[in-house]
């Protein structure tokens, strides 16, 4: 048996309505049409009348889950894409995320958000906004790479009392299995080394974890140790276990399929560059997407976001720095 | 009774630390207020420590031959009397620190002019330059730096490492398969006196260093010197040339600071003593203003004292330039390095007999000669002006009546 990654986001929505009455699912067609990616699919018919679906009004899918989380429900909230949830920015950041420091009462949401580049999405169905959501205090931002971080990781976030951004990528719905789902799991803001290695620290979160392990490979036939560090939330972010990676390096890398601008791997270069400066043996550097749009043609896509193969070029180029 | 600690004391210009020789009293013995009570090791001299107050040693906070910087605990005197604020312990030295010329002190330059700005060193590569650093020395990476900082070592120390980073820099990697190479060989601990010594010779080898020499005749010191008791040396005789010397032109002595030369205050003259595993260099002060007869047994005090390592603290730094005398390891010539804080160091070679030719006997008569060096930093002064002041030195010498 194998289960994919989308399947245990599945799963363990499932598991978040058995083990809990307060817990409901409300989305655009979420509910007998099982969701735009199928994640839903039979819930519905398993857990009647804790399956909903919403009006198109992502402002008012947020709005409305932040009133139940008030009234001690534990909404779970599907963005059909993660580019949608922009509609609903005012709920998330200013009502969501402030509810507990406004009034002590805390804002128990997970908005799954569907996020990330596929081939001929465009710009509307592609972008990553974990940078967004983690500018924002009050909220948790959740980036799992694996089948198993999907499910625990979900879990968590229907457990935690913050409002929590899920950021799932829909390039490992379908093509990243597992044999198993976990029993258990590394707790939310501890980032996990995928590969061990001496020579680069590749820090990276989400899908592109799966293109570093390749750059990774592909750089071990030429005689380079890639340790590679998935920070699994990027927030929290685990700064103590990139710093000790780089303390073991001395070089970093960090990888996002996101926008360079104000992003995550900026975050990670400036907390290196600021408190462990004396780690570096070379200057720390950084690979993200283009800063452009992101385009339709799956050529230009291939050349917009970062692949295991120009990851590899920029770690050579590091190496030999 | 109160518990009054012994403080580690300043022991000198720019001494941090020192090493502990001897405990000169036990746990549980009387001491007077001032009493000697400890005996430590700079890279200068041997020193002692004195007690802060009457009472009795309670305890020892120290090890014998470790290091503790100034200002550290090294033990607690039991107080006979309840003192009010334990005065810290006044260095015997804090006077002749006073006295010493303001030449190194930061505060007394004032503000250097503008200079042109340095030059911007332009990226190649679209954000990951590497520079080659204009003083020579390649780029070093934070890490390396701070690797090379915790280990107490210098950037002189990566001499020997060849880098295989981009533009030839030394890599982390290549310094530490350095270090473990080094591991492998017979490794001694230098002594804290060959540490300073190669400290002063590293910041100094930072300057352009030059050297003129020529040939002094030794016979009319060597008849001049039998009047006296004690007898001056050669050294000594050009010590007195040489203040001489700088007392009708002291500029060869000034030092470059930016756009400004600062002038020596005064004519305090040190010279090189070789004490085990190093060199130490008690100075003469205003020496341009003592006789021969009274500078005779002060340099022969103080060349006992430099080389029982028992100089007074007031007896070394702060001295303008350097007499050394290398013609006593039979050496005729030698091109020594000024210390970092000076321009000139003046140098003496082994005399020898000589054949002259004589003019008037129509003949060559034998001669006791030396060479006479002057090493100096370029940037202060040229070859003519170091010319002049070396021609002016073996004149000098050379009427050792007027010394």
């Amino acid at each position: 048996m194998s289960i994919t990654y989308l399947e245990a986001i599945r799963a363990a929505q499932a598991k978040a309505l058995a083990d809990d009455p307060r817990v409901f699912i409300y989305g655009q067609d979420v509910g007998a049409f099982g969701g735009a990616f199928k994640a839903t699919k039979n819930l519905q018919q398993e857990f009647p009348g804790r399956v909903l679906d919403a009006p198109i009004s992502e402002d008012a899918i947020v709005g409305s889950a932040v009133g139940a989380a008030i009234e001690g429900m534990r909404p779970i909230i599907e963005m059909q894409f993660a580019d949608f949830s922009t509609v609903a920015f005012n709920q998330i950041v200013n009502q969501a995320a402030t509810l507990f420091w406004r009034t002590g009462a805390p804002c128990p949401i997970v908005v799954r958000l569907p996020s990330g580049g596929t081939m001929g999405s465009g710009p509307f169905h592609s972008q990553s906004m974990e940078a967004l959501y983690a500018h924002y205090p009050g909220l948790i931002v959740m980036t799992p790479a694996t089948v198993e971080d999907a499910y625990s990781m979900l879990l968590e976030a229907v457990a935690i009392d913050d409002p929590v951004i899920f950021c799932e990528h829909k390039f490992l719905y379908y093509h990243l299995k597992a044999e198993r789902l976990p029993e258990t799991a590394l707790p939310v803001g501890r980032a996990r080394i995928t590969r061990p290695g001496r020579d680069l620290s590749l820090v990276t979160y989400s899908a592109m974890v799966h293109e570093a392990l390749a750059a990774a490979e592909e750089l071990a036939a030429e005689g380079a140790e890639i340790e590679v560090v998935d920070l699994r939330s990027v927030k929290p972010l685990d700064t103590d276990t990139v710093m000790a990676s780089v303390a073991r390096t001395g070089r970093l890398l960090a990888v996002g399929e996101a926008w360079p601008w104000g992003g995550v791997t900026a975050e990670v270069v400036a907390r290196v560059a600021a408190e462990g400066f004396n780690l570096l043996d070379a200057p720390p550097q950084r690979l993200n997407a283009k800063d452009t749009p992101i385009p339709f043609h799956p050529n230009l896509w291939a050349a917009h976001r970062p692949t295991a193969r120009s990851i590899a070029d920029a770690a050579r180029k590091l190496l030999r720095l | 009774m109160p518990y009054v600690p012994i403080l580690m004391p300043q022991l000198g210009e720019s001494i941090a630390e020192a090493t502990v020789v001897r405990l000169l009293v036990a746990p549980g013995d009387k001491v007077e207020n001032h009493q000697e009570v400890l005996e430590v090791e700079t890279n200068k001299a041997t020193m002692t420590v004195v007690s802060p107050c009457a009472g009795r040693l309670a305890k020892w906070e120290v090890e014998v031959n470790e290091s503790y910087p100034v200002g550290a605990v090294l033990g607690h005197i039991e107080a006979e009397q309840p003192v009010s604020a334990p005065s810290a312990p006044a260095p015997s030295a804090a006077p002749a620190e006073t006295q010493a010329p303001a030449l190194a002190a930061p505060s007394s330059v004032s503000p250097l002019p503008p200079t042109i700005p340095p030059q911007k060193v332009e990226p190649r590569v679209k954000g990951l330059p590497v520079p080659a650093d204009r003083v020579g020395a390649t780029y070093m990476s934070p890490r390396l730096k701070a690797r090379i900082q915790e280990l107490g070592l210098q950037a002189a120390d990566l001499a020997g490492i060849a880098g295989s980073g981009a533009g030839g820099r030394v890599t982390i990697e290549d310094f530490e398969r350095y270090i473990a190479h080094l591991e492998q060989q017979k490794l001694t601990p230098a002594s804290p006196m060959r540490v300073a010594v190669a400290d002063a010779m590293r910041r100094s080898w930072t300057r352009p260093l030059a050297t003129v020499g020529l040939p002094v005749i030794l016979d009319p010191l060597l008849e001049h010197r039998k009047q006296f008791n004690p007898k001056p040396g050669p050294t000594l005789y050009a010590l007195r040339a040489l203040a001489l010397a700088l007392a009708e032109n002291s500029a060869p002595a000034g030092r470059l600071v930016g756009a400004r030369i600062v002038h020596p205050p005064a004519v305090d003259i040190g010279f090189a003593v070789e004490a085990e595993e190093g060199v130490l260099v008690p100075v003469i002060r205003s020496a341009d203003k003592k006789s021969l007869a009274e500078l005779a047994p002060e340099y022969d005090r103080l060349l006992r004292q430099a080389r029982a390592r028992n100089l007074p603290a007031n007896a070394t730094g702060g001295s303008i330039c350097t007499v050394t005398n290398y013609g006593t390891f039979g050496l005729i010539w030698a091109t020594p390095i000024p210390l970092p804080e000076q321009t000139l160091v003046l140098g003496l070679g082994a005399g020898r007999k000589v054949p002259r030719w004589d003019d008037a006997k129509g003949q060559f008569v034998p001669v006791m000669e030396a060479y006479l060096t002057l090493s100096f930093d370029h940037r202060v002064l040229d070859g003519g002006a170091a010319g002049r002041l070396l021609t002016r030195i073996a004149a000098l010498m050379n009427q050792p009546q007027s010394l």
